[in-house]
């Protein structure tokens, strides 16, 4: 088995992979163990354990410069830690590159989308680079058509309303059918009121059976999240359920919960 | 395959996205070709000579005619005149002030022709002409002795039958006029040509570096060779319409003439082209944004293409080490066919050896690109 999967690892095609990974559902879906990152002698994170738990929504939370960036372009096989190790459903990111590439879907706060390309174009791109088949691609630009106005299809991506840019960047990440989602601070400079429309599309992948880790520095944000890990300083200050955490610190928000972790910084 | 081609149709869409960049890269090429084609040019013109004519005979004269019909120089002349004394007096000063001028780079040669020039001549006694060139630029000094030469053996010859035991006929095979336009412009249509190709590459995945795009790349299923050639391949297309245009603009305004097959031309420039655009898919992977990618580019393909090509300095007057490195810069092998093409009209099997080291730089690039980029995705320091 470990050999079977060894080789499907060295081959970068599209992973056959439907509902659970054979031989892998008693992993969970990430697991973080004494991950460290050294910029230089600046620990960005430092020695932090986790484990997330298939088809649960994990909302990463931290001030910017927390180290959230930095632990998930180590879980996606981007960054390599210093020391420690990232799991993707048991198999080691660094050794599994290719495997992982086909496990993960990824979409960053930076860029998500080619500005200059349309997002029928995007789409495109983006199903050709995974793998789709031309028939394939032109499915999802007419489930996305059916997403977003279909007007809006042919329109560059940097024309498109930063709501809509959203929606089609997070379609774009998921068009190999990913089992984990990384969504890095992917709500930012979106409208609150879409924030909401948003999470339902969340919800609606974790029905799904997805793992998302979604960060963010929208502290609001949090409640839609089955479980939170606030990270601050490179280290982990709490991970659990919400309600904990307020019972635990005595705290009624997260804001006070933040202020007292750096009483001079920003949360 | 399909992977390749989603990268490819997405660069094509870029490039036609993004017209200001295009504008640039015709535009830069055709700026430069035009200034360097009227600067860079060895030909000399109105070099300043002053004729102090001592003699003051029909025939000094004629000499000086014969100098000043040559559209190669400007004529200050001397004539002494007045009596004995005066002007034995008058042509110490001439010489003089002559020889002040030259100092000072107001003539860069003058002749004196003696005082019995003619009455010598008449009697078929050989008589001495004096010429005095600035040497300060050798090039120049080496090419005024020619010049010069030639004007004297008109005159000379023709005149008075002076005996050879043999006659030295030189004939210029393949550039007659010995004029150096014709030299100098598949000089600077090599060079620009692999400039223009390496800045078009140079700059695509450096963008994706700055705009933070590489990242969905990297984690993307694409695998090195991918990503390296789809942004190659397109690249391709618009180089050889660059190329094209470099060629018809030299043509049209520097009269270059290609005299071998136009086949043999466009199959070796595709190959050149390769190397240029892998040069700078390379310098791409290497440097951390727009600015040092196009920076390394444009010199790291511009000075070596001009001095250590044999585009200016030949290469056999290079140092060893420097020689040596020549046979590294893709312009020499280029430069080697583009001259054979426009001046002798040579075939393709003169350049087998060219167009296989101009194939063999481009695939090693190339290799050496993939390789560069795996080890970036995998180690993102």
């Amino acid at each position: 088995m470990k050999n079977l999967l060894r080789k499907n690892s060295e081959q970068p095609g599209r992973f056959a992979f439907s509902g659970i990974s054979p031989g892998r559902e008693n992993q969970p879906a990430i697991e973080v163990k004494n991950l460290t990152r050294y910029y230089g002698s600046f620990a960005a994170v430092n020695q932090i354990n986790f484990a997330i738990n298939r088809a649960e929504i994990v909302a990463f939370l931290g001030p910017n410069g927390a180290g959230k960036t930095t632990t998930i372009k180590m879980l996606t096989g981007l960054l390599r830690p210093t020391s420690g190790q990232a799991l993707i459903l048991g198999y080691d990111v660094l050794k599994n590159l290719n495997l992982i590439k086909n496990l993960i879907g990824y979409m960053s706060q930076r860029f998500s989308l080619y500005p200059l390309l349309t997002a029928a174009e995007n789409i495109e791109f983006f199903g050709g680079i995974v793998g789709l088949h031309p028939r394939e691609i032109r499915a999802k630009i007419k489930e996305l058509a059916a997403i977003i106005s279909p007007h809006f299809l042919h329109q560059k991506a940097q024309d498109l309303p930063s709501g809509i840019r959203q929606e089609v960047a997070l379609f774009a990440s998921l068009l190999h059918d990913p089992e984990i989602i990384f969504l890095d601070e992917p709500t930012s400079g979106v409208a609150p009121e879409r924030r909401r429309e948003f999470w339902m599309k969340i919800y609606e992948l974790k029905r799904r059976g997805k793992t998302l880790l979604v960060s963010t520095h929208n502290l609001d944000e949090a409640e839609y999240a089955d479980r939170v890990i606030i990270i601050h300083e490179g280290q982990i200050r709490f991970q659990g359920e919400l309600a904990i955490l307020f019972c635990q610190e005595g705290v009624n928000t997260l804001e006070e919960f933040f202020r007292r972790l750096s009483p001079y910084g920003t949360a | 395959m399909e992977r390749l081609k989603a990268v490819i149709v997405k660069e094509f869409i870029h490039i036609r996205r993004d017209p200001r960049s295009l504008v640039i890269i015709f535009a830069l090429p055709l700026v430069m070709i035009f200034i360097f084609g009227h600067v860079l040019s060895f030909d000399l013109k109105k070099i300043e000579t002053l004729i102090i004519d001592l003699d003051r005979s029909p025939l000094s004269r004629d000499l000086i005619t014969r100098f000043a019909a040559a559209p190669l120089y400007k004529i200050y002349s001397l004539e002494n005149q007045g009596h004995a004394e005066k002007r034995a007096a008058a042509a110490q000063d001439y010489l003089q002030s002559a020889e002040r001028w030259l100092r000072q780079g107001k003539i860069k040669q003058y002749l004196i022709i003696p005082r019995d020039f003619s009455r010598r001549l008449a009697a078929n006694f050989p008589s001495p002409v004096a010429v005095v060139i600035d040497g300060a630029d050798a090039n120049v000094a080496t090419r005024l002795y020619q010049y010069n030469e030639r004007i004297f053996k008109s005159f000379f010859f023709p005149t008075k039958s002076i005996e050879m035991p043999f006659e030295v006929k030189i004939k210029m095979f393949f550039n007659p006029e010995i004029a150096s336009t014709p030299f100098i412009i598949p000089g600077l249509v090599a060079a620009l040509m692999l400039m223009i190709s390496a800045l078009l590459t140079s700059l695509s995945l450096a963008r994706e570096k700055e705009t933070g795009s590489i990242e969905l790349l990297f984690i993307s299923p694409l695998r090195s060779p991918d990503i390296i050639l789809g942004k190659t391949i397109p690249y391709l297309l618009v180089a050889l319409i660059v190329g094209l245009v470099i060629f018809l603009f030299s043509h049209f305004f520097f009269g270059l003439q290609v005299h071998g097959s136009p086949l043999v031309l466009f199959l070796t420039a595709v190959i050149y082209i390769l190397t240029g655009l892998s040069l700078g898919i390379l310098i791409s992977t290497v440097a951390p944004t727009q600015k040092v990618a196009m920076l390394v580019a444009l010199l790291g393909t511009i000075l070596p293409s001009i001095f250590l090509s044999g585009f200016i300095f030949p290469l056999e007057s290079l140092s060893p080490a420097l020689r040596a490195f020549s046979y590294l810069v893709p312009a020499t092998y280029f430069l080697r066919i583009l001259r054979s093409l426009t001046l002798k009209g040579a075939s393709l099997r003169h350049f087998l050896f060219e167009a296989s080291v101009l194939l063999a730089i481009s695939l090693f690039l190339l290799a050496l690109a993939i390789r560069k980029f795996s080890t970036l995705r995998r180690a993102s320091a």
